[in-house]
Formats: C-alpha cells, structure tokens, sequence
C-alpha cells in the first residue's frame, strides 16, 4: 500500500514539474510599446528599456482628486530616440504631423508633435510606469501617457500599446 | 437532302434563335429592371461622422450592393445548402440570430454569440475578440468555417457559377464573368455596409424629433453619467463604453462577468494577462432586439445584464478599470442600482431600438422578389 503511494507522490511531482503542463500560468507576455510610422527606425520598448532614457517626473491628478506623482521618460525623447522630426527638424510640413497613440483596449487620443516638442512648449508629457513610486495599477499600466497640467485625464491614456508618428492628410 | 425537310430545320433554328434571344433579353431586362449601377451613396446623419472605413479595392457600387444581398442570403454558400449569412443575422432581430451560440453545416455550436450587423461603415475591428481589421477579412471566416457555412471560397464559387443569373451579375459588377471568391467577399461586404441604422427613437431625439418619457429621460442620465457617491450624483456609467451617437466606441474591456473566464477572449491572440477576459463592448445600436447577451450569450433579458453590471461584477486583474471599484455608493465593488433605476436604464436602452432598420425591403431577402417578378413575366 505504501509502495502505491509513494508511485502516486511521484506521478503527481512530475505533472507539477512538467514544464509543458505548467507552461499555461508562466506563458503571459511581457507588455511593450511600439514605436512606428514616420520615423527613421521603429521601436519596441519594454519596461527595462525606459530605464535607459533620462527619468521625468509629473505631477496631476487622478479620478481620485488627489495629486500624485507619476515617473516615466518624456515623449519628445522616445521620438527623438525614433528618428522623428522633432527639435530643429520640427518646421514646415513637418508641423502637420501627429502622433496616435492607441491602447490595448482599442482607445485612441492625438497629439500634434508641437505639443510635445520642448520648443514649443514647457509643458511636459511623460510615457509613465510608475506613481507614487510604485509600478502602475492594473488596468492603468503598464505604460500609461500623462500630460502635465491638462485639465481633463481623457489623454492621459491607459495600458499604452503603441505609439504611431503620422502626417495629417 | 430533301428541300422541304431543310426548310423545317432552318425554321426551327430560327424559332429556337429567337426564343433563345427574348430568353436571354428576359433575363437582362429583369436584372437591368431591378438594379440601377454607379456608385452608392451611404447616406446617414452628420453626427455620424465620416471617419468610415471603405478599402479602396473595394469601392461600393450601387449594382455590387444587389450582388452583395443576393450572395447574403444564399444558401449554396454554404456546404449542405441550407445554410446563408442570414440565418446568424436575422433583420427582424438586427442581424442576430436569438441564440447563445449558432449551429452551422456540422451542427456543432460556434464558439462565440452571432453578433449584430450594424452601422458596420464605422467599424475598424471585427469579431469579438476584435481579430480582424477589415469587414472584408471577417466575411470570409463564417463562410469557410467548418462550424458555420463550412465551405471554400473556391466551391462556393463554382457553385454560382452554375447559375445564369450569377454570370450576368457579376459581369455587370467586376466588368466580367469570372467567379471567384474574393469576389463573393467583397460583393458580400459591399451590402453589408449599407446597413446603416440612424432612427431609432434616440436618434429622433438629438434631432428634436421625438420627446422621450420622464422615465426615459432618467434612463438617458444615468447612462451618460458616472456614478459620483460624494456628490450624490448616480450613474450606470454606460457611456464610458457604449457612448456617441453610435451607441458604439470600439472599445475592449473585461466587463467582470467570470473572475476566471472559460474563454481568455483576446488573451488568446496577445499572450498578455491584461487581455485576459477581455472582449468588444459592441455597439448597443437595437440592443433590445439582439438577445442573448455577452460573447457567450449568458444573460436571456437586459434586466439580467443591468443585473450584473449592478450587483454581480467579479474582480480579477484583468477586470476593466472603467468598471472597477465605479459604484454608487462609496467603497461599492459594483454600482448598486436601485430596481426603479434598473427600469430606467432598460427604458432609455428599448430608445434604442430603430424599427426602420428591422422592417427596411432594402436589407431584405431578394431571392423572394426576382421570383415573383419572373413569374409575372412569364405569364
């Protein structure tokens, strides 16, 4: 009797085991942001990847009416990083270019590349991962875009999938 | 050869010529009678919008339009015959079918509930899981799935090509005869995209047309409103989802219907937890018609899915952040509606039923007409 059991403890352990069988609850993937459209090179940027850029911090309120503060990397910096034209190259046709940005629930807000680019304007917006100090909540993160000093959220856009540079038509 | 006998096949070849002739001008004239050609015109109100969603290779014609409701409600587009795009999407009920799940050619049921066929011009991502990014690449899957029409696009169109009429058609449409499945979808899509619905009765009230019931009225509030327990204002907050003059925003939530979900919804294509659970909220457009409801058609009647949004949200991590923790009262898991307000919301959604839609002959069954009509022709 005892025999079986063991047989029985030894059958369960390698199901447990079974890198096949377990595969199910470790197979998520890692959530990313992608960079494309008018730029010189596209990106996928995951959360490590904003650790190479310098760090911003901004500070704005929530649906809770509270201030909080929210770390990430500036946008003009991750388009810059892309190739698109910002700074100096932000003139001339280059002014009816806007980036869409899109979110895993199918959400969409614009924003002029103007808007973003530090010569026109003091205003920061961050692609942020972190408030308070702690990764974003879920449902929030784990990108999500934040503009400082806007007074409705509805730009501050959620679970942030991907980031498209384009030429208005 | 005897003259007289000569004489007799020659008049016999011309009698036979000249049958042929009226039959075959028979046949032009009842096409030509029935369909006018050049470009359609979609025509909807201006609060629309026009950010529609027409491929350019496949412009929508007046003449590809006809083709289009012929292929819909053919039933030799699918393996056994029996079977046609609208026996899933029923005008009377807004194109849906009634059922949890559908049967097709094997009878086995499909995977996910029929969804309705409305204001498709506007729409960018198709199926529940929002899979698809052109109606067109959604068309094809009903008719080649082994569950549903479970019938190649290749048969399918050599099977209208034993049809006369189907030759004339299609000349008429793509300039000549040939058949082919890319063809059939895009004919297909063509009509599919004039099913338009713009009156129902909250239509007629954003154009000062129709004043809707104090009852109604409250419904619309509480629709539109988010709940707001410190400043007593209550809300449904319907319209973060389901708003617009559409009754649609093609958005993707987990609405907390399982805290563990039989089926993972776009998990499945994305890999990515968040997306666990996670489905289209569809277009509310007749949503009185369209039970069941949810991809899996669990809830019979609307009061049972005001139910849920009110009493039975189930919390998971992928559950919505538009849902989670959004109540009426301060600390609610869900929105603690009260039963009048529950009449309320069901009041305002029946606003958006749009009986024009449902009755329209445009949207209807042509294979009935030409029938008729060639009999009486032939009498």
């Amino acid at each position: 009797m005892k025999k079986y059991y063991w047989v029985v403890i030894a059958i369960v352990a390698g199901f447990l085991s079974n890198p096949v069988l377990t595969k199910a609850q470790d197979a998520s993937k890692e959530a990313s942001v992608k960079v494309s459209g008018e730029v010189a090179t596209s990106l996928e940027l995951k959360l490590a990847d904003l650790q190479q850029f310098q760090q911003a911090d901004v500070t704005r309120k929530d649906r809770d009416g509270k201030d909080h503060v929210y770390s990430g990397v500036v946008l003009a910096d991750i388009l810059q990083k892309a190739g698109a034209t910002m700074g100096k190259d932000l003139r001339g046709e280059n002014l009816t270019k806007y980036i869409l940005v899109e979110a895993s629930d199918g959400y969409q807000v614009i924003f002029a590349l103007a808007e973003l680019d530090k010569g026109f304007t003091d205003r920061t917006i961050i692609l942020a991962s972190r408030v308070d100090g702690k990764p974003l909540p879920d449902g929030d993160g784990p990108f999500r875009i934040i503009v400082q000093d806007e007074k409705k959220p509805a730009r501050c856009i959620k679970q942030v999938t991907g980031i498209k540079v384009l030429f208005a038509k | 050869m005897n003259p007289d006998f000569s004489k007799i096949k020659r008049k016999s070849a011309v009698v036979l010529l000249l049958s042929m002739v009226i039959f075959t001008l028979s046949g032009w004239a009842f096409i030509k009678s029935d369909m006018e050609t050049g470009p359609y015109k979609f025509i909807y109100p201006a609060n629309f919008g026009n950010r529609i969603n027409v491929p350019d290779d496949n412009p929508s014609t007046k003449e590809g339009v006809y083709l289009g409701r012929m292929l819909f409600y053919e039933k030799s587009l699918s393996a056994n015959n029996t079977i046609s795009c609208a026996n899933c999407h029923q005008q009377a009920r807004a194109f849906t079918d009634g059922r949890s799940f559908s049967t097709g050619v094997d009878n086995v049921p499909t995977s996910r509930n029929s969804m309705s066929l409305t204001n498709l011009l506007w729409t960018r991502k198709f199926f529940w899981d929002g899979r698809a990014g052109s109606l067109e690449e959604q068309a094809a899957f009903p008719l080649t799935n082994p569950h549903e029409m479970g019938q190649s696009l290749d048969v399918s169109a050599n099977k209208l090509a034993e049809s006369s009429v189907y030759h004339q058609l299609f000349k008429i449409v793509y300039g000549d005869e040939a058949i082919t499945g890319d063809r059939i979808v895009k004919a297909i899509t063509q009509f599919e995209r004039t099913l338009i619905s713009c009156n129902s009765h909250y239509d007629q009230y954003l154009r000062n047309t129709y004043q809707p019931t104090p009852q109604e009225l409250k419904g619309l509030a509480l629709f539109m409103n988010a709940p707001q327990p410190q400043t007593g204002i209550r809300g449904a907050n319907c319209a973060h989802c389901h708003g617009g003059v559409k009754n649609y925003m093609e958005l993707f939530h987990n609405n907390g219907l399982d805290s563990i979900p039989k089926d993972a919804g776009i998990e499945t294509l994305t890999g990515l937890s968040s997306d666990r659970g996670r489905f289209k909220a569809p277009t509310l457009r007749n949503i009185a018609l369209t039970a069941p409801y949810m991809h899996d058609g669990r809830f019979k009647t609307l009061a049972e899915v005001v139910d849920h949004y009110s009493d039975h949200v189930e919390e998971s991590a992928s559950l919505s952040s538009f849902i989670r923790g959004v109540s009426n009262e301060t600390g609610g898991r869900s929105l603690n509606l009260r039963p009048d307000e529950k009449k309320e919301l069901i009041a305002f959604l029946n606003m958006l039923t749009d009986s024009t839609f449902i009755t329209d002959p445009r949207f209807s069954d042509p294979h009935l007409l030409p029938v008729q009509k060639f009999k009486q022709s032939s009498k």
